[in-house]
């Protein structure tokens, strides 16, 4: 059975290179899809340059998304590391 | 213990590779192999096969090597080197020099395999920055 979720994020800090790459470290730990939806473009929470294109600034809210066995702790997880980007 | 795949830099330019290295370790993580074989024996601009091939022996932990030439005499040096080796887990991208980078090391860091990390890199051409 497929289980999807579905959190928003509000960012403390710019979508930028560093913890974009936090974003795929933690991503690619559950077996669920994880997309990230900011402003009309969404990425795949694996793909670090599609992460960092999203442009998503300080202050604004990201969706997160997923589906999959684990979906519930892979939003979790992202939404962890968006939650404490600095 | 994961092995991960390792990823040889080659570039005209020592200080462009090792700045690239830099940033790779900065955003994918510490536990990643990136060799940097930029400029040549001498340290001018150009590139080393020997570099080239002292980089990738040394990046290959097991998992396989991903080699990213920047341009030119870059990327006729590391093919020489593939010539030399002949391995199939080392393998050269075609991908933009600091997106393929980045997007191969940070998926490799995660303990992905050379077809993935192969894979991430390649996808950097098609992907806009803004």
């Amino acid at each position: 059975m497929s289980v999807s979720s579905e959190t928003a994020v509000v960012l403390p800090a710019h979508l930028h290179a560093r913890p974009a790459g936090q974003v795929v470290q933690a991503a690619a730990r559950f077996q669920a899809e994880v997309e990230i939806e900011y402003a009309g473009k969404v990425a795949n929470a694996r793909g670090v340059l599609a992460v960092m294109a999203l442009g998503a600034t300080a202050g604004t809210t990201v969706t997160l998304r997923a589906s999959g066995p684990d979906a519930a702790e892979a939003v979790d997880a992202v939404a962890a590391v968006l939650s404490a980007a600095s | 213990m994961t092995r991960f795949v390792g990823i040889v830099l080659v570039s005209h330019s020592a200080e462009l590779a090792a700045g690239l290295r830099e940033l790779l370790s900065q955003v994918g993580g510490a536990s990643l192999t990136v060799e940097a074989a930029g400029g040549t024996d001498e340290g001018g601009i150009g590139t080393s096969y020997d570099l080239v091939r002292a980089a990738i022996e040394k990046a290959d932990g097991g998992a396989g090597v991903l080699v990213l030439p920047d341009l030119g005499s870059s990327v006729l040096t590391a093919r020489a080197v593939l010539d030399d080796i002949a391995t199939p887990g080392v393998v050269i991208v075609d991908a933009p020099f600091v997106e393929g980078a980045l997007a191969a090391a940070v998926i490799a860091a995660t303990g992905a395999d050379l077809a993935t990390a192969v894979a991430a890199a390649e996808e950097a051409r098609d992907v806009r920055k803004l």
